[in-house]
């Protein structure tokens, strides 16, 4: 990794973010709007990770996908994030400030940038998955886009390499999707899919030797699919379906020769025609169709059957000549002369081996192949009572069977083992069941007779060594036997017969009997002169003739045209099977007529399928390559986006930084088999749940059973499945499943009104902010909560209900009876995750996640790589969102040289200026594929468009939102002096920023826009009524253009900024904020109230992980002195604030009588918090009753006093989860098994009782619990609601608990009461007025948004860390500290701020003050100043509250004035009035 | 032979459970399984010594084992308590061989489970094509017990929750597998005689929860199991006040009718719920 960079060189302005859940896509908007390019790295089709799936989020039952799709939005469309999904990163090089990564990308056979996203694809999409987006809970599409609202709003196919079938078939027919269509009814699509690589399925699904079978997966399960029959069940429907040969793609018109009329031949004439050439066929029998015709009997393959499908051959342009050899007389350079360009010889293998056995001067013995032909041929053929036929291949089948219809009795004699017959099984068991006999290892010596035929003398054979073939060589024995026999019947082997050609072209041409050609391109050596089938290969089968004749059809453009004959045609195809369990289903088979029935005649053996039959049958197909290549999304996709030639992509990227935020993936609850996951069907995990709930899950948020589809009466939820169990390795706490249980029980209840909802839990870790309070909701509106660890699921095996065995604290045994039970699975790290960091280098700790330390939190092993959300640790949304900004600010401290360096910065057209200029609108209404236009009249919409009032052109295209329609609307802009545009089409959501974008393209001003949605809100909703949903259409474009008509031009105010931040409070978050400030280029003021730096520091003298808190305090002061860029004012208080975003100015107090004022763009509030002091427990009146950072500070600073202690007793929530302060405290169960943790260290038999409620050491803290059992600390229980501890003072101290496990009262007399009291903001209440920001009950400030604005205010350039927002860890602050300078760097690293310019307005005049819009105001803008209300344009969110509160009519909202409003209503109503 | 084992029958299957002796034997033969009894094999322990003295407890079948390492050949075990002692021995053996082994190093061989055995895809297949008279309609109940699947990491069960192999077995056999949740639950095992009220409890919920599942016979492979389900019906009938009459197989007995082994009568009178009326009604014999 040494690279040779020089120091002075500037890190590359780009940072590399892996994982595109809510962690990576908040790191990269950070980054993004801070002025650094981003890859966001994404190994799913989407971004959105885990959040995107889950239903509701805790504690504000805010909807998750609803709060996160703006997000998406805005990533999707940022222009600084390059957005790489389906990759993923193998390798790095280079170092920080350089780092290079490797990605791979997989294929997505759909070409993002054409995509649409309209869905037409899926539609047509024969193959279902399971849905991974809804756990599996659901189907998909095998093209499918992850999500309705994903972004990259593009589809994609999966595909799995090449289905063993299709890989197996010579001709690369594609089998699986061909009985994938027939498995949803699309008979005439398969049928065209199987004529696209084989002209022949009548023929092949009655006698091909089917390799697709042979191969099938499912051969390896139970039995393969029939493959052959489907295709014969296609082709027999054929009269029935009206297809036609597609028309020919171009007309060269050269004419091409085809030399015999066999499969081979058939199959080339018919791929030339389609290629656009002139193919004639020579035959030189008086019936097409080679050996098909001859060589097969009739009750294989009827006659009529070979027929027709020739009939469609010549239908598509060949030309048809039978009676007709070549050779002698009419030779190929006749045929050049006659203007033939190329040549193909498809002359088969039809001339017989001889037996050569003495005796044959008898007479009787006939070869099997004229036999056969002169049969086939209704040529007389007389045979006798006793037929032997000799050979063991499918001629030798054919002509036992058909000496059999003619009524004989037949015997086949075969020299080696049945196993080794080259004849079809299912043909040898049909001849068996017709009573054929078979005499194996036997080989005629000599016929015998009296003039006549009379017996054959045979010889006796057994297997020897293999030969050459690979099989056992039969080896005479010395045992011979006769058998009747008046005819002979010779079926041992074919070969081509050439003598027809000349003998100098036989020479050029063939050797050893056969025609010579290459392997891949079936050239021969005469240039022109192709061939293929058994005249190359001599005998050989069907399917590899057809296969031969196409790529000889090929070959022959190829030449015609003087291309390259060989380029692009080797193609290795892999075929991969699939993994997952299969359930078995055995094949059904097709009838077959009785054997004694049959052997009357040659009617067909074989009856086919009925379609349901067929249908059962190809259901059972695996989709082993998952895309079935069945090709009908190419021929849907109108925008013609998919690329089935797809491959995957290497790619290099070069970023100074990189941040990892791959997320987690959910425990495997298979691995805790007690609880009957993956086999009792009513038992799901909670992110199954999650889809359940959801809206847009399998059931639109219908809670149901899976067994039954019933909705549960009775849920519960097993809490710690995967987590906290050393048994599966997962000995940590997942940190969320306490919380998301709550909520999912919650919900439930709200979903389904009666319902018993239970969660059985270990512990209540509600730790958050607000969490407790979330849980004493749940409680109060039902949710039982029992602390028992259920031991077991069962199920009742006809009714699908569960019971719970669990044992209640008193140690009873219970059963309870549940209609559905939720597995609360705990988040791990994936294999892949893993396999990542290895590839980057980053160490990881035994459970998967990435290393770091407690007081550089986000830092990995490899600097310059940073590491956010569940990748370092188990934790919620809130706390990786702020990791996100925390990692973005490490990262671009790296990089802060080069913030801005590789930014995109779009130079636009100057602005048209409209302005007097009359109206002139331009209208595009899009068919959106066939999402809108197949329900409304779209030409008819348009049309409706053109007569509007101030209609100045309307146009339509199939999808308007396509690169190239912007292209199109830009020179209609400028071509018809167009100044309104409406697009009638989808939602402004997704796509109003795109046109807004090619209006600024074109000059224009990008609010004199507006669209009309007629997909989501129209065709989408009224599909069955095409009428009335085009005259909704109208209605929605006349009320669009109404509007537009009175849109004006709006600009963006830019503001300057002043880079420089104030910070509020000298603790830990105050002092790393300015430190990081620093570090990213910004001064920064540091404000503290007090003389002193350091705040809550000072208390705390060590981390969990034993880091030594009081060094690292001092080396922060330090820094912070004597940082040039930082100001740090101690004494000093606030005492005026004004000022808006990128322009505050705060005057603060420093001493007594000094006063400054600072101006700064933007504020980070960390005015900290502290412990608790209680008069609870004797704390105050006895001296041995202390606090717990008392007890710290005593272990650390008085060991020779600490080492005195041999008995502490310690009570936890002091002051927290009463009725006074109703949150947890959070970090204090954690001290305390750290400061146990260090008496037991300094005196191992120390005793230590900790009284506790619930051991809340979420996530890896879970470990230190883990470790404090293990030294004998004692943890005692207690609920307040039962009884309190009571502690007596006096000449001992008392302390006295009830003990539940016990089940009595315990006493004990410790040398130390240690408090774990609670964590309370300092004192701001005054501060908080000033700032405007909003307090908790308990004094803690507000976030904008608990989930997904963590360190923000409401109000912009204001930002929040530490103990001020609520209690947490040192690594907690420190990650919240760093956070808030990323968000607040989004501000200062630009010299301006430019501002929408959609805001409200006061009109002074109208004002009546009556400070309505003050109090509605969500962001506190309004302010009256001189007789009127203010709103500054650089505050307003343009949310129109205040609009439409205003009781005067006073202030307008721009781009939504009331006029236009009116006029879109009174567009509306218009169709009524006419 | 397509494979070699020592066997190891056990005291049960000496007496008690003859007729699951003789059904392996018969089986194996059927299946071309070489197995060769153990040349002075001795009790595992199983029942008692493991609560007595650790010591004894693995000695006790590391004896067995190491008879067996002389020979070469695994050991085929039927009983699950002796497999469950052999398997605690063998991994002594293997951790600790110089304490354990008599040859000082660890045994050359390991100690199989016959319904694993049975199991293998080879002997699976052929166990299809043998079964010539397919059980068709009768509803078993797989019932595997405790030992064959606890403690997973000493018995090394691939499935210790949920396992297989009798599922397999009586799907290939053609017969109505009945899916139950109560496959690994505890019969009572040894209280046979000393707390039968434990053995009535335990077994009976087994027989409630079978009969619901709609089972007409419960299948096992352990003889234990075998012993205390099969006896205590009577009892568990008159406790509840409900009928009961079920009969407990063993697999190899199953396997033993399907391929119309002449014997298999002769051992199903040795049953005390008589299975043949059911089986009759069946058309299984």
């Amino acid at each position: 990794m040494n690279d040779a960079m020089g120091k002075n060189d500037k890190p590359v302005g780009a940072v590399a973010v892996v994982g595109a859940g809510i962690g990576g896509m908040q790191a990269s908007l950070d980054l993004a709007n801070a002025g650094f390019k981003v890859y966001l790295i994404e190994k799913a089709s989407a971004i959105g990770g885990r959040m995107a799936q889950l239903d509701k989020t805790f504690p504000t039952n805010d909807c998750a996908m609803c709060i996160i799709s703006p997000k998406l939005v805005e990533v999707g469309r940022h222009p600084n994030i390059e957005l790489l999904t389906h990759t993923e990163v193998v390798g790095r090089h280079g170092s920080v400030g350089h780092f290079t990564l490797d990605l791979q990308t997989r294929a997505k056979y759909v070409d993002p940038a054409v995509c649409t996203g309209c869905g037409d694809c899926a539609q047509v999409c024969p193959v279902e998955l399971p849905n991974e987006f809804d756990q599996g809970l659901s189907t998909r599409k095998a093209i499918s886009k992850r999500f309705p609202q994903a972004i990259p709003n593009a589809f994609s196919i999966d595909k799995r390499g090449t289905a063993p079938c299709k890989v197996a078939c010579p001709a690369h027919v594609s089998a699986q999707g061909y009985v994938a269509l027939t498995a949803k009814g699309k008979f005439a699509e398969a049928l065209m899919l199987i004529k696209k690589d084989n002209p022949l399925p009548a023929v092949c699904g009655r006698v091909c030797h089917h390799p697709c079978e042979t191969n099938c997966t499912r051969a390896r399960v139970d039995s393969p699919v029939a493959v052959k029959d489907i295709k014969r069940f296609l082709a027999d429907l054929e009269p029935t379906l009206d297809i036609k040969p597609p028309e020919p793609e171009n007309d060269f018109g050269e004419k091409v020769a085809i030399v015999g009329s066999g499969p081979g031949g058939l199959t080339a004439a018919y791929y030339l025609a389609l290629k656009g050439y002139k193919p004639v066929i020579f035959e030189a029998a008086e019936k097409a169709g080679g050996m098909l015709r001859t060589g097969i009997p009739d009750y294989r393959l009827p006659p009529e059957v070979l027929d027709a499908e020739i009939e469609f051959i010549k239908s598509a342009g060949v030309v048809l000549k039978t009676d007709s050899p070549i050779g002698k007389d009419v030779t190929l350079e006749k045929l050049r002369a006659e203007g033939f360009k190329a040549f193909f010889l498809g002359t088969g293998a039809h001339a017989d081996r001889g037996l050569g056995l003495p005796g044959e001067e008898l007479g009787g013995v006939l070869s099997g192949v004229e036999f056969l032909r002169d049969c086939n041929l209704k040529k007389p053929v007389t045979i006798g009572k006793n037929v032997v036929v000799i050979g063991g291949g499918n001629v030798a089948m054919d002509a036992a069977r058909t000496s059999l219809r003619m009524g004989s009795d037949v015997t086949v004699l075969y020299r080696r083992s049945r196993e080794q017959m080259p004849a079809l099984p299912e043909e040898v068991q049909e001849a068996e069941d017709e009573s054929i006999k078979f005499e194996f290892l036997a080989a005629p010596v000599e016929i015998l007779g009296d003039g006549k035929m009379r017996r054959l003398r045979c010889q006796r054979m057994e297997l020897g060594e293999p030969d050459a073939s690979g099989r056992r060589r039969p080896v005479p024995v010395d045992d011979f036997f006769e058998v009747e026999c008046d005819t002979l019947i010779a079926a041992i082997g074919q070969f081509p017969d050439l003598e027809f050609l000349p003998e100098e072209t036989r020479e050029k041409l063939a050797a050893r009997g056969k025609v010579v050609t290459d392997p891949v391109t079936f050239a021969t050596a005469v240039p022109g002169v192709f061939s293929g089938g058994d005249a190359v290969l001599g005998p050989s089968t069907v399917i590899e003739a057809i296969a031969q004749g196409k790529e000889a059809a090929e070959s022959i453009h190829r030449y015609l045209r003087g291309e390259d004959l060989r380029k692009g045609r080797e193609l290795a195809e892999t075929a991969i099977v699939p993994e997952e369990k299969i359930e078995q289903a055995e094949r059904i088979r097709q009838k077959h007529r009785e054997a004694a029935d049959r052997v009357k005649d040659f009617g067909e053996v074989a009856l086919g399928f009925d379609e349901n039959d067929i249908i059962a049958e190809a259901e059972r197909c695996l989709s082993c390559g998952i895309c079935s290549e069945c090709y009908l999304c190419v021929e849907t996709c109108k925008a013609g986006a998919i690329i089935h030639t797809d491959q995957p992509g290497q790619r290099s990227i070069q970023a100074g930084a990189v941040i990892l935020a791959p997320g987690f993936e959910t425990f495997d609850p298979e691995m805790r088999g007690e609880f009957g996951y993956g086999r009792y069907p009513n038992v799901v995990t909670s992110l199954e749940f999650e889809r359940i709930l959801s809206a847009s899950g399998p059931t639109q948020g219908h809670v149901q059973r899976p067994s039954d589809a019933k909705e549960p009466r009775r849920i519960a939820w097993i809490q710690c499945v995967g987590s906290r169990d050393a048994s599966c390795g997962n000995d940590y706490c997942s940190s969320v499943c306490c919380m998301y249980a709550a909520k999912e029980a919650v919900i439930a209840a709200e979903h389904l009104g009666e319902v018993d909802t239970t969660v059985y839990y270990m512990e209540l870790r509600a730790f958050g902010k607000g969490f407790d309070d979330y849980i004493n909701r749940a409680k109060a509106s039902g949710v039982k909560f029992v602390r028992s660890m259920a031991s077991r699921v069962d199920e009742d095996p006809i009714t699908h209900d569960l019971m719970i065995r669990h044992m209640d604290e008193s140690g009873e045994a219970l059963t309870e009876t549940y209609d559905m039970v939720v597995l609360s699975v705990g988040l791990c790290i994936s294999d892949q995750v893993r396999a990542m960091a290895q590839n980057l280098g980053v160490e990881l700790t035994g459970h998967g996640f990435a290393k770091t330390d407690s007081l550089e939190p986000l830092r990995t092993s490899v600097p310059g790589i940073y590491v956010a959300g569940a990748f370092a640790g188990p934790k919620d949304i809130p706390e990786t969102v702020a990791e996100a900004s925390a990692a973005a600010a490490g990262a671009s401290g790296e990089l802060s040289a080069s913030r801005g360096a590789l930014v995109a910065d779009k130079q636009k057209p100057p602005e048209i200026n409209v302005k007097g200029e009359p109206v002139r609108v331009g209208v595009f209404v899009c068919h959106c594929g066939i999402n809108i236009g197949s329900v409304i009249d779209v030409p008819a919409v348009m049309e409706y468009a053109k007569t509007l009032p101030g209609v100045e052109h309307a146009e339509q295209y199939l999808y308007t939102c396509s690169q190239d329609s912007q292209e199109k609307i830009k020179e209609l802009i400028k071509k018809n002096n167009l100044n309104r545009i409406v697009v009638a089409s989808c939602s402004p959501r997704t796509h109003e920023p795109l046109f807004q974008q090619t209006l600024s393209e074109a000059g224009l001003n990008p609010f004199l826009f507006d669209m009309a949605n007629i997909r989501d809100q129209c065709s989408w909703v009224n599909r069955g009524d095409h009428d009335r949903a085009t005259a909704k259409a109208r209605d929605l474009v006349r009320m669009a253009v109404g509007n537009v008509t009175l849109c004006e031009p709006l600009s963006e105010i830019a503001v300057p900024v002043n880079p420089k931040c104030l910070v509020i409070g000298g603790g830990l978050a105050g002092m790393t904020a300015a430190l990081e400030l620093s570090r990213q280029g910004f001064e920064s003021v540091l404000v503290e109230r007090t003389d002193k730096l350091g705040g809550n520091l000072r208390h705390i003298r060590r981390t969990t992980d034993g880091r030594d808190v009081g060094r690292y305090m001092n080396t922060l002061i330090e820094q912070v002195r004597s940082d040039p860029k930082i100001t740090a004012l101690t004494n000093a208080l606030i005492v005026d604030f004004t000022g808006y975003v990128g322009n505050y100015e705060t005057e603060i107090m420093v001493g007594a009588i000094t006063s400054r004022k600072i101006k700064h763009g933007a504020l980070i509030l960390a005015t900290g918090g502290g412990e608790l002091s209680t008069d609870e427990y004797l704390y105050g009146q006895d001296d041995r009753v202390i606090t717990q950072s008392a007890f710290e500070r005593l272990l650390a600073d008085e060991p020779d006093k600490a080492a005195k202690v041999k008995s502490v007793a310690m009570i936890q929530c002091v002051g927290s989860r009463d009725e006074n302060r109703s949150y947890c405290s959070r970090v204090c169960c954690n001290q305390a098994l750290k400061n146990a943790l260090r008496l037991k260290e300094m005196d191992p038999k120390a005793r230590v009782v900790i009284l506790y409620r619930d051991i809340r050491s979420y996530g890896l803290n879970e470990l230190y619990y883990q470790q404090a059992r293990k030294a004998g600390v004692i943890f005692v229980r207690y609920d307040p609601d039962v009884a309190k501890p009571e502690v007596t003072g006096g000449d001992r101290l008392g302390v006295e608990a009830f003990d539940p496990v016990l089940q009595k009262k315990i006493r004990i007399h410790p040398d130390l009461l240690v408090l774990s009291t609670a964590t309370i903001p300092e004192e701001n209440e005054e501060l908080g007025s000033q700032l405007k920001l909003a307090r908790n009950d308990d004094g803690f400030f507000i976030e904008a948004h608990q989930k997904l604005r963590p360190v923000d205010f409401s109000s912009d350039g204001l930002f929040l860390a530490g103990l001020a927002h609520g209690p947490k860890s040192i690594p907690e602050t420190i990650s919240q500290a760093r956070a808030a300078v990323a968000r607040a760097a989004t501000i200062l690293a630009f010299k301006e701020k430019r501002l929408n310019g959609v805001v409200s307005e006061v009109d002074p005049d109208k004002c009546a003050v009556c400070l309505t819009c003050v109090r509605a105001c969500p962001y506190d803008v309004p302010y009256i100043k001189d007789g009127a209300a203010v709103i500054d344009p650089a505050m307003c969110h343009g949310c129109g509250i205040c609009v439409s509160e205003c009781p005067g009519k006073a202030i307008t909202l721009a781009h939504f004035t009331d006029e236009q409003i009116v006029a879109k209503c009174r567009n509306l109503l218009e169709r009524n009035a006419v | 032979m397509i494979v070699e084992y020592s066997y190891y029958p056990g005291c049960s299957l000496q007496g008690s459970s003859s007729e699951y002796d003789h059904s392996i034997r018969a089986v194996c033969r059927a299946l071309d399984i070489g197995m060769t009894e153990l040349d002075g094999w001795t009790c595992c322990g199983a029942s008692s010594a493991h609560a007595l003295d650790e010591s004894l407890s693995i000695l006790l079948a590391a004896h067995n084992i190491d008879l067996a390492d002389k020979v070469g050949k695994d050991i085929l075990v039927g009983c699950a308590a002796c497999f469950s002692r052999l398997k605690f021995a063998e991994k002594a053996m293997r951790d600790e061989p110089r304490r354990w082994a008599e040859s000082k190093t660890a045994p050359s061989v390991g100690i199989v489970h016959i319904h694993d055995l049975l199991c293998e895809d080879r002997i699976m297949d052929k166990i299809k094509k043998l079964a010539v008279k397919p059980l068709k309609g009768l509803n078993v109940i797989p019932y595997y017990g405790c030992l064959t699947a606890r403690p997973p990491k000493v018995v090394d069960a691939p499935n210790p929750e949920n396992p297989q192999a009798l599922d397999e077995i009586v799907k290939a056999l053609g017969a109505n597998l009945t899916p139950w949740s109560r496959k690994t639950d505890c019969c009572g095992g040894s209280f046979a005689i000393s707390k039968t009220e434990i053995v009535r409890k335990l077994s009976g919920d087994l027989f409630e929860a079978a009969k619901h599942a709609g089972g007409d016979c419960i299948v096992t492979d352990c003889p234990m199991c075998q012993a205390n389900l099969d006896s205590r019906q009577k009892e568990i009938a008159e406790e509840r006040g409900i009928p009961l009459d079920m009969p407990v197989f063993f697999i190899t007995e199953l396997i033993a009718l399907a391929f119309g082994i002449d014997n298999t009568q002769k051992w199903l009178a040795k049953h005390l719920v008589d299975p043949r009326p059911l089986l009759a009604q069946k058309d299984a014999i």
